[in-house]
């Protein structure tokens, strides 16, 4: 395959992939850009609190506004930070966290975390926590989050 | 001749430091250095006997303080504890791992034991009486306080977050504030397993 020819195809490639695009923008429902990765729980039993983490990855072109969530497996559901401050440990609510266009919002132990207090059952790994985001324009994400040996 | 004279200047040179490492031990945690005696304590576990803090031959001891309701910092230092003892292998079984609750108000000695034992079998949750509690976190210098804040949960607590390492004669040798690797807390304990003389 010559030179000229394989620009080309890749030229025709390029063109589909965008034509696509711009047909799937057009549709009625525009594509939520909001993706969750990396999810997972820590286990706990029935009673007690348990922290979740994962990676929102915030692909559209505004920002977005996490403001809770909540899940059917526990009474509470509170987005925490954790900051180091002098060798303490301290923990602070975090009732909306915004994410930039583009950027993403890592959860990890030691920062920003998901606690789930006061579990309506035991949280064993294997299980999958069924959690929402809600986000302040009045949209929800349902993430899976599998519980794991941390 | 000379290159003979080098030679042996060397391995003094390196004699001296090899002996200085053998004085001044060195660790990857923050060592306490001179080692500082710590006061005993005894609590009562949640069958009813007691678990004395006390040196024992042979056997360093492993402290954090926590409590129960805490879903972040005290998971991710129980976990890596269980990392640390799996990295040690058999080593591992002479290592006292004592998580003592800062939060006796909710915690009992059997939720205590309860949640540290989640992590491993042989791991050690105490939670004793206020005083025992407050003396012990006196003595370690560690703090605790209920947040201001409103939670779901009741109330949330600040607390020191080292882990504490103290050798077979109740000496604390080594600090390891939260974030560190627990790569630094099996090599140390490594450490000081092999100075540690077994009990005869």
């Amino acid at each position: 395959m010559s030179g000229s020819r394989r620009s080309l195809l890749v030229a025709s490639a390029t063109l589909m992939a965008v034509s696509s695009a711009c047909t799937t923008s057009e549709g009625a429902a525009p594509p939520r850009e909001r993706m969750v990765r990396d999810a997972w729980a820590r286990f706990a039993d029935s009673g007690a609190t348990s922290g979740a983490y994962l990676t929102l990855v915030n692909g559209d072109t505004v920002a977005t506004t996490l403001v809770g969530a909540s899940s059917p497996w526990a009474r509470a559901t509170e987005v925490h930070e954790t900051m180091q401050h002098d060798g303490m440990a301290h923990m602070q609510a975090r009732p909306s966290i915004t994410i930039a266009a583009g950027d993403s919002l890592v959860m990890a132990p030691g920062a920003v975390h998901v606690m789930l207090i006061d579990l309506v059952r035991a949280v064993a790994v294997g299980d999958t926590v069924p959690l929402m985001l809600r986000f302040d324009n009045g949209d929800s994400l349902a993430v899976p989050v599998p519980v794991r040996t941390p | 001749m000379r290159r003979a004279l080098t030679r042996s200047t060397g391995a003094l040179l390196a004699a001296w430091l090899f002996s200085g490492c053998e004085s001044h031990a060195v660790f990857d945690g923050v060592a306490v250095d001179p080692p500082r005696p710590m006061a005993a304590f005894t609590f009562a576990r949640a069958d009813g006997s007691p678990f004395a803090t006390a040196p024992e031959p042979g056997r360093p001891m492993v402290l954090f303080f926590g409590y129960t309701h805490c879903p972040d910092v005290c998971p991710t230092t129980l976990a890596d504890w269980k990392r640390a003892k799996a990295q040690l292998g058999d080593a591992a079984a002479r290592v006292r791992w004592v998580f003592v609750s800062v939060d006796p108000e909710r915690d009992t000695p059997a939720v205590a034991q309860r949640y540290a034992t989640q992590y491993d079998a042989s791991f050690v949750g105490l939670s004793g009486d206020p005083m025992t509690t407050a003396n012990i976190m006196q003595a370690f210098g560690v703090a605790a306080a209920k947040e201001d804040a409103p939670t779901a949960s009741g109330y949330l607590v600040s607390q020191s977050s080292q882990v504490f390492l103290v050798d077979d004669t109740g000496a604390l040798v080594a600090l390891y504030p939260f974030g560190t690797r627990w790569e630094a807390l099996a090599a140390d304990l490594g450490r000081v397993l092999r100075r540690t003389p077994l009990p005869k």
